[in-house]
């Protein structure tokens, strides 16, 4: 029995990264939930009341790490559940390899939106 | 009842009728008649037995998981009932070796010392792991369901396959290692009170894998390490004695893919576990050991 | 010994009657789990409109006739809307409460009453919900 010793891997520091966002996101989801629904309320949203709060660096900086966090921890609960489901070999890989490019694009689209909001030329 | 199965007798008459016709001594014919007639009084015994039973008030109704590979007749699995008079103080071991003795000898278990030491009677009893000799009667709902472990293949009734479950005890390495001995040849490797108290709990383990069995985790990846398993890591890797090299070693070996990160902290082996053994918190001070090394080394 | 029998999964979900405090904590933060991802990938989608809208004439957006604006009124008038809306705060609570509890669990905090303070995290996602309703359903009418 080994060949168990050999597949030493990076789980660990994909545990604590999943405790750390989430610490983050019970924070951040609360004031996000707070801010938009109790401060402001659900019918009167508009561009421009998005685009003022945007237009904030620090709310900026916060509304993308949300997102990258949120990205994170959810995606990578997804991938944990799989694996629990006894998801290995190719499919693994395959489901693996999809999850990063969902990820990707819903970065990619989440920043663009939030740079349309803050009038950065990027998007 | 239906302990017994029709076939079995065919077969048996098929036997008798043989032997006559090979061998026609009258010392045999004589012992099987003697045979067929304690047979007769055993059945009649029993069929008296079961009436009582099932008429006194004071019984019990077990119902029992049968399944056996090697008789025709029952290699399809089923449930067996046996109503067992009631005694104060009874078990569910208790029950089951009544029903054996008293109703169908066939019956198999496994069990050896009766008070809850030598882990072999964990069985499923109205869909919770428990020790059949340390679980009462009187705490259960009627009728009680006994069933083999689940997710683990079923030898013959109740008893399951333990091969896989000691495969991954052996992993971890129970057994204690050093590379830190005292200076002179014939000194004792004396371990501190506290330390003693640390490890007290992992140590109670008697190897029923009633937590693996009720593992979520280890139904769906046959390669997880399990609770027991984690647990033995878990004795030795806080044993102080050991050293910080076979330390990092053993956290090695329970950070392996399959190992602690496994875990979903259900609590279902710590709610199992006939020991008390708190696994899960176990489990969990692994993980952050491992963690804290991990960060250590970068 | 030549043959066994394999009985497969039969803790399944058959059995959940006997499922304890733990497990039901799992089930729970797993689906609310799935729900949030799920959620995340939608709001996105549906904040993107913001792209297309940034492009819109001042006058447009003061008057919010961009499109951006536009999705999220006819959205928030729907009153299935608004009553998902609540459903959401429900499991985001949930997920978060018991996300704490895990925190902890994974610190080593409070272990032995880890039954309890599942269903405390039941209980407070229940009152927070319903607290919020209110909030929720303002101006859907």
């Amino acid at each position: 029995m080994a060949e168990r010793y050999s597949s030493f891997s990076s789980g660990g520091n994909m545990w604590l990264l999943q405790r750390l966002t989430a610490a983050f996101l019970i924070v951040v989801l609360a004031f996000h939930f707070f801010l938009l629904h109790f401060v402001h309320h659900a019918d009167e949203v508009s561009f421009l009341m998005s685009a003022g709060r945007m237009e904030t660096l620090s709310y900026y900086s916060l509304m993308v790490l949300f997102l990258l966090t949120a990205t994170f921890h959810g995606v990578n609960g997804v991938y944990n559940a799989l694996i629990n489901q006894g998801l290995t070999g190719t499919k693994r890989t395959v489901v693996k390899w999809t999850l990063i490019v969902a990820s990707v694009v819903l970065i990619v689209q989440g920043i663009r939106t939030a740079n349309a909001w803050a009038g950065i030329g990027l998007f | 009842m239906s302990t017994q199965v029709p076939k079995q007798t065919d077969e048996s008459s098929e036997n008798a009728t043989d032997a006559e016709t090979t061998v026609p001594s009258k010392g045999d014919a004589r012992r099987e008649e003697k045979r067929r007639r304690a047979a007769e009084r055993r059945e009649e015994r029993q069929a008296e037995e079961a009436e009582r039973a099932a008429a006194a008030e004071d019984t019990v109704e077990l119902k029992v998981f049968r399944y056996d590979p090697e008789v025709e007749g029952k290699q399809e699995p089923r449930f067996d009932t046996f109503h067992v008079p009631f005694e104060k103080g009874m078990t569910v071991l208790d029950a089951l070796m009544y029903s054996r003795d008293t109703y169908d000898s066939s019956l198999t278990f496994r069990h050896s010392c009766r008070q809850a030491i030598c882990g072999s009677d964990a069985m499923f009893v109205n869909g919770t792991q428990h020790l059949a000799c340390k679980t009462q009667i009187s705490e259960l709902s009627e009728p009680i369901r006994v069933e083999p472990l689940p997710h683990a293949e079923v030898t013959k009734d109740l008893v399951v396959d333990m091969e896989h479950f000691y495969d991954q005890m052996h992993a971890v390495e129970p057994y204690f290692q050093t590379n830190e001995l005292p200076d002179g040849e014939l000194d004792e490797q004396r371990q501190t009170r506290e330390n003693r108290e640390k490890v007290k709990m992992s140590t109670r383990c008697i190897w029923c894998a009633a937590c693996m069995s009720s593992c979520n985790i280890a139904a769906g990846d046959n390669e997880y390490l399990g609770p027991a398993a984690i647990n033995k890591a878990y004795r030795f890797a806080m044993d102080e004695r050991e050293g910080e090299e076979i330390k990092q070693k053993r956290l090695e070996i329970i950070e392996q893919e399959h190992g602690v990160w496994r875990c979903q902290t259900q609590f279902s082996c710590t709610v199992v576990c006939p020991k008390d053994i708190p696994l899960t918190e176990h489990i969990q001070e692994l993980k952050r050991e491992a963690v804290k090394s991990n960060l250590k080394f970068w | 010994m030549s043959q066994s029998y394999n009985r497969g999964l039969i803790e399944d979900f058959g059995r959940w009657r006997e499922f304890s405090a733990g497990m039901w904590a799992w089930i729970f933060h797993k689906f609310t789990g799935w729900v949030l991802v799920g959620y995340l990938f939608t709001h996105i989608a549906v904040l993107s409109t913001a792209i297309p809208a940034a492009g819109a004439e001042e006058a447009v957006l003061q008057a919010g006739d961009d499109v951006y604006t536009q999705t999220i009124v006819t959205l928030e008038e729907l009153l299935l809307v608004r009553i998902l809306e609540v459903g959401l705060l429900a499991v985001a609570v949930f997920h978060m409460l018991n996300g704490t509890r895990l925190l902890l669990v994974d610190l080593g905090i409070g272990l032995e009453s880890q039954d309890k303070s599942f269903y405390a995290s039941l209980v407070l996602t229940g009152a927070i919900t319903v607290a919020s309703v209110p909030t929720f359903i303002a101006g859907a009418f």
